[in-house]
């Protein structure tokens, strides 16, 4: 079997804050309790960062009475640049996906830049079904 | 973020570009294991080995046509792959929002003038 090819959501966001600012909140476990995985509704219950290269981190959310823990590992420390995880949610998948944060600095703020990798492969051929169409939809967007 | 229990056969079948050959050719219709084998010239036993992990992620399905065996694509599990990560999508663009929000927040308490970011 060949190597898993793997299509990649990205998403970059401006932010007017520092780059040293925007990189340290991902591994502060206050302000990563406040927006690293939640949702407006859940309620975080645990919130356990090691910072450190081959450290874990647990992040624990309830929604609607239910917890659901994200889990992963640091993989790359390069503050204020750079900073990859592997990341899943063991409850729903057993599929550990990576994310990967890149930071470029501006003249006023800076610019973070997220991939995660590890989500359904890309379909390049050319064709005409639908669900096809839906892929490349993705594979353009993402 | 919801993630469907059955994500992962969906992902792993689609990892493989023969797997995702044998759907391409299925979107034209229903096929025989040796018509799918043919154009990747491929052994029907290597061909059948690929189906059978298309079949396992419920992306075909199998009839029964007399002594033929017909194979056809049942698009679903793709359909719910392609939400899955459109709602990753919109899952991170809101985290991203949430964490200017927060950084915003600081500055305001610090009587810094500033301006909120944009997602792109």
């Amino acid at each position: 079997m060949s190597t898993p090819k793997t299509v990649t959501v990205r998403v970059t966001h401006r932010f007017i804050a520092s780059p040293e600012r925007v990189f340290d909140a991902w591994l502060d476990p206050a302000k990563a309790s406040k927006f690293l995985f939640t949702t407006p509704t859940g309620q975080m219950v645990k919130v356990e960062i090691d910072p450190q290269v081959g450290g874990h981190f647990a992040i624990v959310d309830r929604r609607d009475g239910e917890d659901v823990a994200h889990t992963g590992e640091y993989l790359e420390i390069d503050r204020p640049r750079r900073l990859v995880f592997t990341f899943g949610v063991p409850k729903y998948s057993s599929l550990m996906t990576t994310v990967t944060i890149d930071i470029v600095p501006l003249e006023s703020g800076c610019e973070l830049t997220l991939t995660h990798e590890g989500v359904p492969p890309e379909y390049e051929q050319p064709n005409i079904s639908g669900w096809t169409r839906i892929l490349e939809g993705l594979a353009a967007n993402l | 973020m919801p993630t469907p229990a059955n994500l992962d056969r969906t992902l792993l079948a689609l990892a493989d570009p023969t797997r995702r050959s044998i759907l391409h050719s299925l979107t034209k219709g229903e096929a025989r294991v040796t018509d799918l084998a043919e154009p990747i010239k491929m052994s029907l036993n290597a061909v059948s080995k690929h189906i059978r992990v298309l079949e396992r992620a419920r992306l075909v399905r199998r009839r029964r046509a007399g002594r033929e065996h017909l194979l056809s694509l049942n698009p679903e599990p793709m359909e719910a792959a392609a939400r899955w990560m459109a709602q990753q999508r919109a899952y991170w663009t809101a985290r991203l929002a949430a964490l200017d929000a927060l950084l915003t927040a600081e500055d305001q308490a610090e009587n810094v003038p500033h301006k909120k970011g944009d997602t792109r």
